[in-house]
C-alpha cells in the first residue's frame, strides 16, 4: 500500500516539475521582451534623470537636475495644459453615454447607426488631426457653420491663438474618444437585465429615476473603465493630434507632458531632462493605472 | 374647461399616446441621423477635399480627379502602405508567438513566482511609451536597429505583449485542465498541447488581439516616426504626419492620402467589429 503510493507520487512530482519548467520556458520570451524593452528603460530613465545626457555621453549631475526641472516654466505649462484638458473628460464620457442610451432604444436601423458611430475609431489620430485642422481652419467648416447661422462677421481661427488652441485640441480629443466609449457603454447596456427596468416602469418610476437608480449603477464598472482609459489616452495618446494640428503651439499653448518629452529630447537634444519628464508622466499614469488594475483585479 | 372630451373617449387617448410615441421615435431617429452626420464628417472632408485640384481647393469651386491622379508622385503612397503592412504583420506575428505560450503558461502551467511575474507584465500595460522614450530610443539606436523595420517591430511587440498575455491568460483559464492533461498523457508534450489543443480553441482571442493590434499599429505615429530612420521605409501615418507638419504639401493630396490610409483599418474594423468590442471590455464583461 505504502509502496504503491510512493511509486505513484514520484512520477507525479516529476510531472509537476516538468509542467513548471514548461511554464517558465513558455513565459520566457514574453518576459524577456517586456523586461528588455519596458522594465529596463524605466530603470535607465531613473538613472539618466540625474545626468546631463545628449544621447551619446552622460555626466552624473545628481538630484539638482530635478530641482532645475521643476524650476522650468515649460514643465508647469505642460502640466497645466494636461490639467485643463481633463475638463474634456466629462464630455468624452457624457456624450458617449447619451449616444449609447439612444442606440439602446433600438430604433429602425440602429445597427447601421452603431457601425457609423464606431467607424472613426478605426482611423488614425494622425488623419483625424488633419481633418480637425480642416474643421478649425480659417476657411474651414467651423466658420462656414458660424456664417450659415447668420453670424457673418464672426470668424474664428481657434488653432491660431494661444487662448483657444487648447480648447480646439480638447474638442478633437472628445470626438476621437466617442467611438470607443460608446462601444463600452453599449456593451454595458446590453448586459442590463431589461426585466428590472420593466418592473420599475410598472411600479410607476419615471425615466430619470430608472436611469438614475437602475441603469447608471449597473453601468458603473463600465464608466470607471471608460474613465481610466480616457484619462490615460489624454496623457499619452494626444501626440499624433498635437504633432499634426499645432506642433505644440502657438507658443507652448498645446504642449502637453508627452509632447514636451518629445520636444525636449528630439528638438532640443536634452535627453536627460526628457527622461526626467518621462518619469513624471510615468508617475501620473501609474496613479491612474493602479485604479485600472484594481478594477480588473476585483473581478478575479 | 373641466369637461375634458378626451377623458370621455379612452380610445382617443391611447391613439394620442401612440402618436406621441411615434413622434418620439421619429425625433429619436432624427437625432441619430444628426449624430451620424457628425461621425461621418471626417470621411466627408477627406472625400470632398481630395476631389479638388490645388487651385480648386484654394478658390473653393469645382471638382476634379487631379489630386488622385498625381497622388503617387506627391506622396510615395504605395511604398508607405507596403511598409505599414510589413510592420503590422511582423509585429502582430511576434506578439502572438510570444503572447500565446505566455498566456498558456500563466493560466495553466503555473511556476514559481508566476503570479507576481504575471502581475508585473500586466502592469507594463500602463507604461506609456513616452515615459521610457529616451532610453528606448538610445538603446534601439545603439543596437543599430533603426535602419529597417526591426526596431519599430520590437517596440510595437513589446508594447502589445502585455495586453495579449493578459487576454490569452484570461481566456485560457476557461480551458479545462483535464483537456491539457489528456493531451500530455497522450504524448503530445507541452508544445504539442499548446499548438494542437489550446491554440485552436483560442481563435476568437487571437482574432481580438490581431484586430486591436492591427488598428493600434497601423494608426500609430510616434514609434514609426522615431524608430525608422530611412524615409524610404516610412509607414503611411508617418508619411502623412511629416508632410502635414511641413505645411508645404497641397491639402487635397494630403486628404487623398489620408483616405487611403484610413481604408484598410476601417475594413478590418467593419469586418471584425465584435472582436474589437470583446477585447475592449475584457475583464469586466463577465
Amino acid at each position: 500500500m505504502t509502496g504503491s503510493t510512493l511509486g505513484a507520487r514520484a512520477p507525479r512530482l516529476t510531472l509537476r516539475r516538468r509542467r513548471q519548467l514548461a511554464g517558465a520556458l513558455f513565459a520566457l520570451p514574453a518576459v524577456g521582451l517586456v523586461a528588455g524593452l519596458i522594465a529596463v528603460p524605466i530603470g535607465q530613465a531613473i538613472y539618466y534623470s540625474f545626468t546631463q545626457w545628449d544621447g551619446l555621453t552622460s555626466t552624473w549631475i545628481g538630484p539638482s537636475t530635478w530641482t532645475q526641472a521643476f524650476h522650468n516654466p515649460n514643465l508647469w505649462t505642460a502640466l497645466e495644459n494636461n490639467a485643463w484638458l481633463l475638463l474634456a473628460v466629462p464630455f468624452a464620457l457624457g456624450l458617449p453615454l447619451l449616444i449609447a442610451m439612444l442606440l439602446h432604444q433600438r430604433v429602425i436601423g440602429w445597427k447601421i447607426f452603431r457601425s457609423i458611430y464606431f467607424l472613426p475609431t478605426a482611423i488614425s489620430w494622425v488623419v483625424l488631426g488633419l481633418v480637425a485642422e480642416r474643421f478649425f481652419a480659417y476657411q474651414g467648416t467651423l466658420n462656414s457653420l458660424i456664417h450659415f447661422f447668420g453670424l457673418a462677421h464672426v470668424s474664428t481661427n481657434m488653432l491660431g491663438y494661444e487662448s483657444t488652441a487648447l480648447s480646439a485640441l480638447g474638442i478633437t480629443f472628445v470626438f476621437t474618444m466617442i467611438g470607443t466609449n460608446t462601444m463600452l457603454f453599449l456593451t454595458g447596456l446590453a448586459t442590463l437585465d431589461t426585466s428590472l427596468e420593466e418592473a420599475a416602469r410598472i411600479d410607476g418610476a419615471g425615466r430619470w429615476r430608472i436611469f438614475r437608480h437602475i441603469t447608471l449603477p449597473h453601468l458603473s464598472r463600465f464608466i470607471q473603465l471608460a474613465f481610466v482609459m480616457t484619462v490615460i489616452a489624454l496623457f499619452s495618446a494626444l501626440f499624433s493630434l498635437i504633432f499634426v494640428m499645432t506642433g505644440g503651439g502657438p507658443g507652448y499653448a498645446t504642449t502637453t507632458m508627452e509632447f514636451l518629452i518629445y520636444q525636449t529630447g528630439f528638438a532640443q537634444g536634452d535627453f536627460g531632462t526628457a527622461a526626467l519628464y518621462g518619469l513624471i508622466l510615468f508617475v501620473l499614469t501609474a496613479i491612474v493605472g493602479i485604479v485600472q488594475l484594481r478594477l480588473i483585479g476585483s473581478d478575479e | 374647461m373641466s369637461v375634458d372630451t378626451r377623458r370621455a373617449a379612452p380610445e382617443v387617448a391611447t391613439d394620442d399616446r401612440a402618436r406621441v410615441r411615434r413622434v418620439g421615435r421619429g425625433a429619436l431617429f432624427l437625432v441619430m441621423v444628426g449624430v451620424a452626420v457628425v461621425m461621418l464628417y471626417p470621411f466627408w472632408v477627406m472625400v470632398v477635399d481630395s476631389l479638388k485640384s490645388e487651385n480648386q481647393f484654394l478658390s473653393g469651386h469645382g471638382f476634379s480627379w487631379a489630386s488622385w491622379r498625381t497622388l503617387t508622385s506627391t506622396i510615395p503612397i504605395a511604398q508607405e502602405v507596403v511598409s505599414s503592412t510589413i510592420i503590422c504583420a511582423v509585429s502582430i506575428l511576434l506578439i502572438l508567438l510570444v503572447g500565446l505560450p505566455a498566456g498558456f503558461a500563466f493560466a495553466k502551467l503555473k511556476f514559481r513566482a508566476s503570479g507576481v511575474i504575471f502581475l508585473a507584465i500586466v502592469s507594463a500595460m500602463m507604461v506609456p511609451l513616452q515615459a521610457i522614450l529616451m532610453p528606448e530610443f538610445v538603446n534601439i539606436t545603439r543596437l543599430g536597429l533603426t535602419g529597417g523595420y526591426t526596431g519599430a517591430v520590437l517596440v510595437y511587440a513589446a508594447l502589445g505583449t502585455p495586453f495579449s498575455v493578459f487576454l490569452f491568460a484570461t481566456y485560457f483559464r476557461g480551458v479545462p485542465d483535464e483537456l491539457i492533461e489528456a493531451g500530455i498523457v497522450d504524448g503530445l508534450g507541452y508544445v504539442g498541447a499548446l499548438w494542437r489543443l489550446v491554440v485552436p480553441i483560442a481563435i476568437p482571442a487571437i482574432a481580438t488581439v490581431t484586430v486591436l493590434q492591427f488598428i493600434q499599429i497601423w494608426d500609430d505615429l510616434l514609434v514609426g516616426l522615431l524608430f525608422i530612420q530611412n524615409t524610404s521605409e516610412r509607414p503611411i501615418t508617418v508619411g502623412l504626419a511629416v508632410l502635414a507638419a511641413g505645411r508645404t504639401t497641397s491639402i487635397p493630396a494630403l486628404m487623398a492620402g489620408s483616405l487611403v490610409s484610413a481604408l484598410p483599418a476601417m475594413m478590418v474594423y467593419l469586418i471584425f467589429q465584435r472582436y474589437l468590442v470583446k477585447g475592449l471590455t475584457m475583464g469586466i464583461d463577465r
